[in-house]
């Protein structure tokens, strides 16, 4: 019992310290103390590290989705529809989520390595000691990356992945192409897009802020970095989830 | 320049620093010594204003450092030089990158002048052949004297040594020693140098101090501790 509350102390107290961290984050965010060229170089970074494995996963998804539609629909007699079953399952869903979890695995484990070390190798605590605020040298460029980079790369999903779905329907499934585009473009609605594409903001929010903070409170050698980062990575990908849940029920009561 | 008086600093519920007072003068050199684990680092890391005391005073040039905020803190580090134990560079900047990095923070030097500033320092501590190399290409000596050499780049006032020759084989710890003491004196700076390197203790402090449990267990010249009757002090340097 002791072990338990102890262990609830544990996980009550590491919660305020992150909620602390992600206060002073937007603290230095709204008193304009951002370095555009590091936010620049670190959209780059995680952008470039991120992009191509996006697009194939996610032309393969696409590609997926329809090969499963042209048989699920084609015993209903209505493989018209695999334009609209692709498109509107990428956009509401599937592109915002999977896009979250593999920049989660990539980007998010890259932040949290990058700052693990260089707070067990006191690279951290040497920027305070040189007279600079490592908050907004190191993490706010970090962070802010994470807010710029991940819809651009739900967009890339989002293009390759109807791509990917063309494929199979007009190769495999024998639809004309000019039939299945227009079907995606009749089919999507600006509150399909949207709907799916508000959660990705929230989503880069989770990342950027778990990553950053478990990054920066580092300890216990490289060791430490391991652990941690799996650690920032998992938390991420479960997080991202359980919050895609809640979001698309609280967005489904708006704009169902 | 420095003056430390009666400083208490408890860590969950354990007495690491206990009633420690010194002062260190302008151009001065204090080694503090003592053995792993007898608070040397943190004492360092509150000079610097990285922890805060539970109790006491730490002045630097008259200003209670105690009582600053964060924000303030980063200003009266500009003044200040630390170096740590394994250097502490950016490990994504070349040499020539970490050092310029004080310099294009706090000042309006041009790319110009700060190469000449880069170039200078660099030539002081000997290393003007590996200004674009990162530091994982360097040796653990190459990068001690790069954070020396950076601690030093905006003109400190004051040079915290952090341990500066632990891991070091005995003709490099001789070297770096007597570097922080020849750059030390150039540029007049007050210094506080922590160490278990006896032999190199005795050759390059003005001063020395021996900590033990977060006590000061004596604090003099090397004559003076030499010749001194304590026990403990007798033991520790023989
Ligand atoms: N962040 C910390 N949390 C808990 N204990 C610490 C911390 N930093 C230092 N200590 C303890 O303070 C004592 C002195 O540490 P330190 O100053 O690093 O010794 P050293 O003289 O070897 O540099 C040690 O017993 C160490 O365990
Ligand atoms: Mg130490």
């Amino acid at each position: 019992m002791k072990q338990i509350t102890n262990r609830f102390f544990l996980v009550v107290s590491q919660m305020g310290d992150a909620i602390y961290f992600l206060m002073d984050v937007l603290r230095n965010i709204f008193k304009g103390r951002v370095r555009f060229n590091e936010v620049l170089k670190q959209s780059y970074e995680q952008g470039w590290q991120s992009a191509v494995i996006v697009a194939l996963t996610s032309f393969a998804s696409g590609a997926v989705l329809a090969l499963q539609g042209h048989v699920v629909l084609s015993r209903l007699g209505a493989k018209e529809y695999i334009a609209q079953l692709v498109a509107l399952s990428l956009l509401r869903e599937m592109s915002p989520v999977f896009t979250a979890i593999i920049f989660s695995a990539k980007a998010g484990a890259r932040i949290t390595a990058e700052l693990g070390t260089m707070s067990v190798n006191d690279q951290i605590l040497a920027t305070r000691t040189m007279g600079v605020d490592p908050m907004e040298f190191l993490v706010v460029p970090r962070f802010l990356a994470c807010f710029l980079v991940l819809p651009i790369l739900t967009l890339i999903s989002e293009i390759v992945g109807i791509l990917g779905g063309y494929f199979i329907g007009v190769y495999q499934a024998n639809i004309p192409g000019v039939f299945y585009i227009n079907q995606t473009i009749n089919a999507v609605r600006f509150v399909d897009f949207f709907s799916g594409f508000i959660k990705v903001f929230f989503f880069a929010i989770l990342i950027g802020w778990i990553c950053c903070s478990r990054g920066f409170t580092t300890k216990g050698g490289s060791l430490g970095v391991g652990k941690y980062t799996t650690e920032a990575v998992a938390q991420s990908i479960i997080l991202v989830i359980i919050f895609n849940t809640i979001l698309t029920k609280i967005i489904l009561t708006f704009w169902g | 320049m420095i003056h430390v008086s009666h400083l208490v600093k408890t860590i969950q519920g354990q007495m690491i620093l206990d009633d420690i007072s010194f002062d260190v003068a302008r151009a001065e050199i204090l080694v503090v010594l003592g053995e792993s684990g007898a608070g040397k680092s943190v004492l360092l890391k509150h000079l610097i204003g990285l922890l805060k005391p539970d109790k006491g005073v730490i002045e630097i040039e008259g200003r209670d450092i105690t009582k600053l905020s964060e924000e303030e803190l980063l200003r009266q580090r500009q003044q200040m030089g630390y170096l740590f134990q394994e250097g502490a560079l950016y490990d994504f900047m070349n040499v020539f990158d970490n050092l310029a990095f004080p310099l294009r923070e706090h000042t309006s030097f041009d790319s110009r002048m700060i190469a000449i500033k880069v170039e200078e320092i660099l030539k002081m501590v000997g290393l003007e052949a590996a200004k674009h190399k990162y530091p994982s290409e360097l040796s653990g000596g190459m990068r001690k004297r790069v954070g020396l050499a950076r601690a030093m780049i905006m003109d400190a006032k004051i040079l915290l040594c952090d341990e500066p020759t632990s891991g070091l084989d005995p003709i490099r710890s001789r070297d770096i020693s007597d570097l922080i003491r020849q750059v030390s004196r150039r540029y007049q700076c007050a210094t506080v140098i922590t160490s278990h390197d006896i032999d190199n203790a005795f050759r390059i402090a003005d001063r020395i101090a021996i900590i033990q449990q977060g006590k000061i267990v004596i604090i003099g010249t090397p004559q003076a501790l030499k010749s001194s009757e304590n026990h403990f002090v007798q033991e520790f340097i023989s």
